[in-house]
């Protein structure tokens, strides 16, 4: 036999099926015609001759399917004969079909579409060759002194110690990050960089798109002037010119070189990528070689440490090699005790950071949707394979086998599925574009979120399992009826087996259960969001227009020069029509983390170094706190007779005051930073708490001094804050004018309106309530949807019962409750059962919650009352339908 | 006339492989064929002459066309191909050989035992 006609036969088959069914009619029927003419030819009379000639020729129908049967083909063509069978009868049914695909659409897609993001933030390996195998090693906090957070930077000298020693690693380079003023090209800038040594590339394993990186001279004092740009800077400032390599940038007043171009898309270290301790740009554009000098000095420094470990070892080593060094360098300089603990932290975790918790929630709501959602159509199906009983009955008594019908079946729920899962890909591609366009920028990773294969792969495996799943226990019990018994039941209306309608109610108590989960975490977030708008952050966000003004380092080297500056540009903008106030300070609220540092109380003097304590560290101007709202609780602000020759000022806040001088107030006393190079401040008032990062923060003690009093961290990088008497961002123009007016060489950098910056710092938290309010929205829908489902056909089940009922004396008040009775007590075990669940689940988001408890008791009763009132409100109909029920028609419906 | 017998099991495929060796037949000229060659002496039923068509097609053996009926009338042609006339060939000595031995069994006298 050839395979070749085989597969002809079969293409036929499947293709031309009613041309070949059309041609074997023809075929038997011109043999019938012919036997008769031979007949007729033989003195039969006609008619005699067709009856006999079909008589002799045998059944045809049984001919025919034989025929079929021997074209081998009989497979497919029950296959497309039970797919043409299910649709014809899916349609036949659209408010069944339209509620079953919508309700598997909305469970595949959304959890396709969460998937997506676990996927590219959680699971893909980062962009890089080889890219399990970098890792930071990062420096933490002498255990028991807190920094504000357990990083702190590396120093110079100690990268040097590291790099010395037999580290674990093939290549390892630090950076730093720093603005560059470009200038001498168009309107001068304000641009995002790091200073990077020699290794930073090798070790991530990138080449640039074009030119190279840099070579170990270059990183070297003397001989940094070289560039390697970002593709955005390349495109902007240089039109993506390719002969760009070899051209000189002005950068903070120096000549740098291109040398390379980065590809597209890089852009290391994002922000959202590092721990927001470090404060770094969200999207560097250029980078600069580090070149720390081959002796640095001892001293704090701002670099971060990253690695390829050497291609053999694992973390645990390379974290256990970092442990020698640092008992080797604490065994060298004793003033390194407790200040070189490292941990080696693989750059993929480092990169997930925060996110990990936010997206399991996620992904444990749309779990919960998607279980609500599959137990919803599988309570359908199973009600509507009961009301089919008849039908099966029908077809296994005229010879369908049990297979036959569960593949029947099978095929039914395989097209609600398929179906289900093309709707869903669609909901889970809306989804991810929406959350692309609307999430919270510091989500790692966002523009890496794509609908791709795995995640394909993912949704068709859903839906296909739930297919199989919610079609088989249906099928299963259709398979298993009794035929003689529901023959002569003869009706659908007598309550199926006594097995399914538990199984149903155990569907529906769960998914209230679930839904009831699932609103109470949504509930709680709510009510987390509204807490931390009202949450005081200890300013005033309304009508406030802030910016950077970072000074180039060469032009601005001397401190009175800068200081000089600032009293100028101070004076100008308050001069400026509509500005209320104007001060500068080093950070704005909402704006990051400021600097923070040891200091010296000498009311609690530090019984050892190690021991002093750490306070945030801020240098602003008089006018700051007028300018960001924040009200003087006691005391008195800075003025303008402030200045060098002056007593050395300092105003603290109200948590550094409860924390040192609780009884008898920090006014008049003295505090100063750590090192005894500077003198004591004397504190002439106190400040409410301002917040840094975020509303949900705990403040910490905050110093403030004066930047015209010789403060020591740097002053290239101060913000400026407006209060204005009208629409804050209409003065931007005006207020740059006026900069320019001072040095035209001044770039504005981040010009923000204080509200947007609010604004953002809510972004995720805003993020969260919204999604998972959808997803509680989307879980009460469902639920409400198989309530309905489940009461209406029990009404209908028990139509001849109510009839009885009614006919005995029964009141239509009393059915009207006996039914709604029903579903309240389903509802109720469903709601005791979630609120159990939901003490025990809740506790798990401690983290994300602000201002509420995780057993809020107000939610909880809310919510159990919400669901409550919709399970009624779902039984409402069918029970308004029982209470019409006439007796009369009730009883005789059979 | 002698009673028609009924076929062997199997031998219906042999048979319609003859007869359209012997040139394109339709389904119901395969039957008259067989009839006439057989003299009338085999019964066939017409009910099985299709299937049998139709696996011997899909089989490759066999392979049709629509043609012109003797009375103007269209009708599905079966012809031999390549690869049947082969199998014909291969069953035809297989039957032989099998006719031989069958007859040498039943010939058999107790003396030759």
């Amino acid at each position: 036999m050839t395979l070749g006609s085989r597969l002809r036969s079969w293409l036929r088959a499947i293709l031309q099926r009613s041309r070949v069914e059309r041609e074997m009619d023809a075929e038997l029927r011109f043999h019938i015609e012919a036997y008769a003419e031979d007949l007729v030819r033989r003195g039969v009379a006609r008619e005699e001759a067709l009856r006999r000639a079909r008589l002799e020729f045998g059944g045809v129908e049984r001919a025919k399917e034989e025929c079929r049967d021997a074209r081998g083909a009989s497979f497919i063509e029950t296959l497309v004969q039970d797919i043409r069978f299910a649709s014809r009868i899916l349609r036949k049914s659209p408010g069944f079909t339209a509620v079953a695909v919508f309700t598997l659409a909305v469970g595949i897609g959304a959890s396709a579409a969460v998937f997506s993001l676990v996927n590219a933030i959680l699971l893909k390996p980062l962009p890089y060759p080889d890219s399990s195998r970098i890792v930071l090693p990062e420096l933490i906090s002498p255990p028991g002194v807190n920094l504000g957070s357990e990083y702190f930077p590396w120093g110079q000298a100690q990268f040097r110690m590291l790099t010395r020693d037999a580290h674990p690693f093939q290549t390892v380079g630090a950076f730093q990050n720093d603005t560059f003023n470009l200038t001498g090209a168009g309107e001068p800038a304000s641009l995002d960089g790091f200073r990077a040594s020699q290794e930073f590339f090798p070790a991530l394993g990138v080449s640039p798109a074009l030119g190279r990186t840099f070579t170990a001279e270059e990183d070297q004092p003397g001989h940094e002037y070289e560039v390697i740009l970002g593709d955005r800077m390349w495109r902007e400032r240089f039109a993506a010119d390719r002969d760009v390599l070899g051209r000189t940038v002005d950068l903070n007043g120096y000549a740098y070189t291109v040398v390379g171009v980065m590809p597209a898309e890089f852009a290391f270290p994002r922000a959202e990528e590092m721990p927001s301790s470090f404060n770094f740009p969200r999207e560097p554009q250029l980078w600069v070689p580090l070149a720390i000098p081959a002796e640095p000095k001892p001293g704090p420094s701002e670099l971060a440490v990253v690695a390829r470990l050497k291609s053999d070892l694992t973390v645990a080593q390379a974290q256990a090699a970092m442990d020698l060094i640092t008992k080797h360098v604490e065994s060298q300089d004793h003033r390194y005790v407790g200040w070189f603990n490292t941990r080696v932290v693989p750059l993929q975790r480092q990169v997930v950071g925060d996110t990990r918790r936010p997206l399991q929630l996620m992904l444990s709501a749309v779990g919960i949707v998607l279980l609500i959602a599959c137990s919803n159509v599988a309570n359908l199906l199973l009600t509507r394979s009961l009301a089919r009983r008849k039908e099966f009955t029908l077809r296994a008594a005229l010879g369908a086998g049990p297979a036959r019908l569960i593949r029947q079946l099978l095929t039914e729920s395989l097209l609600i599925a398929i179906a289900a899962g093309g709707v869903g890909i669609l909901i889970a591609y809306a989804g991810i574009y929406f959350v692309k366009a609307l999430g919270p920028s510091n989500i790692p990773r966002l523009r890496e979120v794509t609908l791709d294969l795995p995640v394909l792969a993912f949704a068709l495996g859903i839906s296909l399992a739930t297919g199989i799943l919610f079609g088989l226990a249906p099928a299963i019990g259709a398979a298993r009826e009794n035929l003689v018994d529901s023959l002569k039941e003869g009706n659908q209306r007598s309550g199926g087996s006594r097995i399914t309608p538990r199984l149903r109610n155990a569907l529906l108590v769960s998914q209230v259960a679930l839904a009831l989960v699932l609103v109470i975490a949504a509930g709680l977030l709510t009510r987390t969001f509204f807490q931390l708008l009202g949450a005081d952050g200890g300013f005033n966000a309304e009508r406030v227009l802030t910016f950077q003004l970072p000074l180039p380092a060469l032009k601005y080297a001397e401190q009175d020069h800068v200081v000089t500056l600032f009293g100028n540009v101070l004076e100008r903008l308050r001069a400026v029509p509509g500005v209320q106030a104007a001060g500068i300070g080093e950070t704005v609220p909402m704006g990051g983390e400021g600097e923070s540092t040891v200091i010296r109380v000498p009311d609690h003097p530090a019984a050892s170094q190690k021991e002093m304590p750490f306070a945030n560290f801020t240098v602003i101007s008089p006018g700051y706190f007028s300018a960001i709202g924040t009200p003087l609780l006691r005391g008195r602000d800075f003025q303008e007779t402030d200045t060098t020759d002056s007593m050395p000022v300092a105003i603290v806040n109200a948590a550094m005051e409860r924390k040192y001088w609780a009884t008898d107030g920090a006014l008049g006393k003295q505090v100063g930073p750590g090192s005894t190079r500077f003198p004591l401040l004397t504190i002439v008032g106190v400040v409410l708490d301002v917040k840094h990062t975020s509303l949900r923060e705990e403040t910490a003690p905050e110093m403030y001094v004066l930047y015209n009093q010789k403060p020591w961290p740097s002053l290239l990088n101060m913000r400026v804050a407006l209060r204005t008497k009208a629409d804050p961002a209409a003065m931007t123009e005006s207020v740059r004018e006026n900069i320019h007016a001072i040095d035209p060489d001044l770039p504005l950098a981040k010009v923000m309106t204080l509200a947007t910056l609010v604004d953002d710092s809510m972004a995720q938290p805003r993020f969260s309530v919204f999604l998972l309010g959808a997803f509680g929205a989307l879980a009460l829908l469902l639920a409400s949807i198989g309530m309905y489902g489940v009461i209406s056909y029990s009404v209908l089940l028990r139509t001849q019962e109510i009839g009885i009922r009614m006919a005995l004396g029964a009141q239509r008040r009393k059915v009207f409750g006996m039914v709604l009775g029903q579903g309240a007590q389903l509802a109720g075990l469903g709601i005791a059962i979630g609120l159990v669940v939901a003490l025990g689940v809740t506790r798990l988001m401690a983290s994300f919650l602000y201002g509420v408890r995780a057993t809020d008791p107000l939610t909880f009763f809310a919510v159990s009352l919400l669901l409550l009132g919709l399970a009624l409100l779902a039984c409402y109909l069918p029970a308004r339908r029982a209470m019409r029920v006439d007796p009369m028609v009730a009883l005789k419906y059979e | 006339m002698a009673k028609p017998i009924d076929l062997l099991q199997g031998t219906l495929d042999m048979l319609i492989l003859k007869a359209v060796s012997l040139g394109p037949l339709h389904g119901y000229g395969v039957l008259l064929r067989i009839q006439q060659i057989s003299k009338d002496r085999l019964e066939i039923q017409q009910g099985s002459l299709y299937p049998a068509l139709y696996r011997l097609e899909h089989q490759g053996w066999i392979a049709s066309e629509w043609g012109e009926s003797e009375n103007k009338r269209k009708a599905k042609y079966y012809r031999l191909t390549g690869a049947g006339k082969r199998r014909f060939q291969a069953e035809t000595e297989k039957w032989n050989r099998m006719a031989d031995v069958i007859a040498g069994i039943l010939s058999t006298t107790p003396e030759e035992v």
